[in-house]
């Protein structure tokens, strides 16, 4: 489903990701772990095609497609989804609004009309209610006002509605109180499917106690350093990284 | 073809040919006598002539172009310009008081119903001026090159609501010359849109306002497309619990001029502002906004807020914002914020990254960036009128 072949990556000039490479698997869920400052929000900015980061060698296909070549809402409508680490406040656009024109630009792009307003209504409830989130949230301002939770809650929200085929979890579970990350677990695993792939950043091995990952990898200075099963998780989280990532 | 110019003036010039030409309007000439001392008195009131006068030397005008001044505006007919009047609300119906009841321009206006109704009428079909038992409204169609005043005292007895409209369409030059009195508990609300897209359309609001204990004004000011626009609302807080909320949205788009002068006096203790303005501008549009708060040095409790934001669209368009603060008291809250600066990158990659494509982004995001103040908007009529002209009716 993605294949990254020796990436490259520049941030004003300053080299980022050195020579990534990565495959996941449709049905597949991926844990990328590592250390402050690695690259895996850069990772995942330029995947949904962040403005800014300049990809100096190498590829990236998603479904056969070049990803690299396309703006942020075709890799969207392609089928491609990024909860962000930071979700930014968007005063005066209400959630209903903003999925409105985000539905309906899928639709137009699969060649399907617009969704009724009560077909849309519907969905978002749905939704909502699966991620146990007021109702009323969906009137509010896009993350405004919204706790650090609400705002992760509202990013998985986000992907039940749009239906991704990859989905990239930037740190969904820092900040997420017990109950919040199991509610968020569930729509996770509700969502796996063979169809559809999972790539997961996060610090903790506790999220994938709920959320059971095929691969772990460790990222570090721009680079994966090492791959293994879900027991990398449990010694990264006994050991630390630093064992891990230095050569033997 | 080729179109006559309009002749162009000097700066000079033309202030000292308004002035002239309102001096002639306040001067009442051609009534009969018994009715020009009246009209003389109310209109002494609203200083008109005292409006152009070397407003370019002027602080407060610092920031406005007077490109408006090179005209040689005329003054239009007496049913556009009406006679300065006095009005007097006392809760169940308005009272208009007049120099004399024999200005025949005034007698044949029938007061429609509605004053929300009035608005969403075409424009065509209108009276200039009207009053209903809700307020006074100002609904100005123009002839190009013309000059309307209006000039009213409004006294709005305690305890009791009014409303007052201010909507010029068409083209030309609307000057509006408010005064308001609100007694104790008296509530207000002053509506000023105006748009359509007229480029050749000027307005300059000027709305003066005491306030007495515990009364309220509110301004709702909804600027879509206009050549010129200035709105100077001054505000004067003389009884405790006397409070004022101020909004304002403008779009401003090439070739358009929107200004903004406001200035709120807190004169004794425990009273409150509010002012609320954005203004999204567009290459060639030109936004000024100067908020001036004065706390006197005995108006302890003072509650005073500001936020100016002017949202720059591309590169080429020009926004000033200029907060002033002049606090003489100490126990007073006072927060202000002026914010000018282009789209967030951030918000618009994070619409983009969920599908919405680049142009409809901006557009969502133009219109939350208003949404603020429009959604503030105690008129539902009003708020559909803004929404539609400023483009954003889904
Ligand atoms: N827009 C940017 N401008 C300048 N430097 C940047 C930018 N984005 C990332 N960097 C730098 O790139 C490096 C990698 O950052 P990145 O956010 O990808 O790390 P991370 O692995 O996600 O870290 P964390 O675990 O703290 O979220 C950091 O040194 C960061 O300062
Ligand atoms: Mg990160």
């Amino acid at each position: 489903m993605l294949t990254i072949r020796n990436l490259h990556v520049s941030v004003e000039g300053r080299p980022i990701l050195k020579g990534l490479n990565l495959e996941v698997l449709a049905g597949q869920v991926h844990a990328i772990m590592g250390p402050n400052g690695a690259g895996k929000s850069t990772l995942a900015a330029v995947l949904a095609g962040r403005e800014g980061y300049e990809v100096t060698e190498g590829e990236v296909l998603f479904e056969g497609q070049n990803l690299l070549d396309l703006g942020p809402e075709e890799r969207s409508h392609a089928g491609l989804f990024l909860a962000f680490q930071y979700p930014v406040e968007i005063p005066g656009v209400s959630m209903v609004q903003f999925l409105r024109a985000a539905l309906n630009a899928h639709r137009a792009a699969k060649g399907l009309e617009p969704l009724d307003t009560a077909d849309l209504m519907a969905l978002l409830r749905e939704k909502a209610a699966l991620l146990k989130l007021d109702p009323s949230f969906l009137t509010r301002s896009v993350n405004e006002g919204f706790s650090g939770g609400e705002r992760k809650r509202a990013e998985i929200f986000q992907m039940a509605v749009l239906d991704p085929k990859l989905a990239i979890l930037d740190e969904t579970d820092s900040g997420l109180d017990i109950d919040a990350l199991k509610v968020v677990a569930e729509a996770v695993n509700a969502l796996r499917a063979p169809h559809r792939a999972f790539l997961i950043i996060t610090h903790y091995y506790r999220i994938l106690q709920h959320i059971q990952p095929d691969v772990v990898h460790i990222l570090a200075d721009g680079r994966i350093v090492r791959s293994g099963g879900p027991e990398l998780a449990l010694e990264l989280e006994e050991k630390g990284y630093e064992p891990l990532i230095l050569p033997a | 073809m080729k179109l006559a110019e309009a002749p162009t003036l000097s700066l000079e010039a033309g202030a000292s040919h308004l002035t002239e030409v309102l001096r002639g309007y306040a001067s009442a000439e051609g009534l009969p006598p018994s009715l020009r001392e009246a009209w003389q008195a109310h209109a002494r009131q609203a200083h008109l002539e005292a409006l152009f006068l070397d407003q370019k030397h002027k602080e407060d005008w610092k920031y406005t172009p007077l490109s408006f001044l090179r005209r040689p505006w005329k003054l239009a007919p007496p049913v556009q310009a009406s006679p300065p009047v006095s009005l007097a609300f006392s809760g169940q119906a308005a009272e208009l008081v007049l120099p004399s009841e024999d200005l025949p321009a005034l007698r044949s206006l029938p007061a429609p119903t509605s004053v929300w109704e009035a608005l969403l009428t075409p424009a065509a079909s209108l009276q200039h001026y009207a009053l209903s038992q809700e307020g006074y409204f100002v609904l100005a169609p123009h002839g190009t090159g013309e000059l309307s005043v209006h000039a009213a005292t409004l006294s709005v007895a305690p305890g009791t609501q009014a409303e007052v409209l201010v909507a010029p369409s068409g083209s030309g030059f609307l000057l509006v010359r408010l005064h308001l009195d609100a007694g104790e508990g008296a509530q207000v609300r002053f509506f000023l849109p105006a748009g359509g897209g007229a480029h050749d359309l000027f307005v300059y609001v000027l709305v003066t306002a005491r306030l007495a204990q515990e009364a309220q004004v509110e301004t709702y000011d909804l600027t879509a497309s206009v050549g010129w626009k200035r709105s100077e609302v001054r505000v004067y807080l003389s009884g405790v619990q006397a409070q004022a909320h101020l909004h304002g949205a403008a779009i401003v788009g090439q070739g358009s001029v929107v200004d903004h002068a406001i200035r709120v006096e807190h004169a004794v203790p425990h009273t409150a502002s509010n002012q609320l303005f954005k203004a999204l501008v567009y290459k060639g549009g030109h936004s000024a906004f100067q908020g001036r708060i004065f706390v006197h040095p005995h108006a302890q409790k003072t509650n005073a807020y500001q936020s100016h934001k002017a949202l720059l669209w591309e590169p080429g368009a020009v926004a000033y914002s200029r907060p002033q603060l002049e606090i003489f008291a100490d126990d007073v809250r006072c927060t202000h914020g002026v914010t000018t600066g282009f789209l967030e990158g951030e918000m618009l990659f994070y619409l983009r990254a969920r599908g919405v494509p680049e142009e409809q982004a901006r557009h969502l995001l133009a219109q939350g960036f208003l949404e603020e103040v429009l959604s503030r908007v105690p008129q539902e009529a009003l708020r559909g009128w803004a929404r539609q002209a400023m483009g954003f009716a889904e």
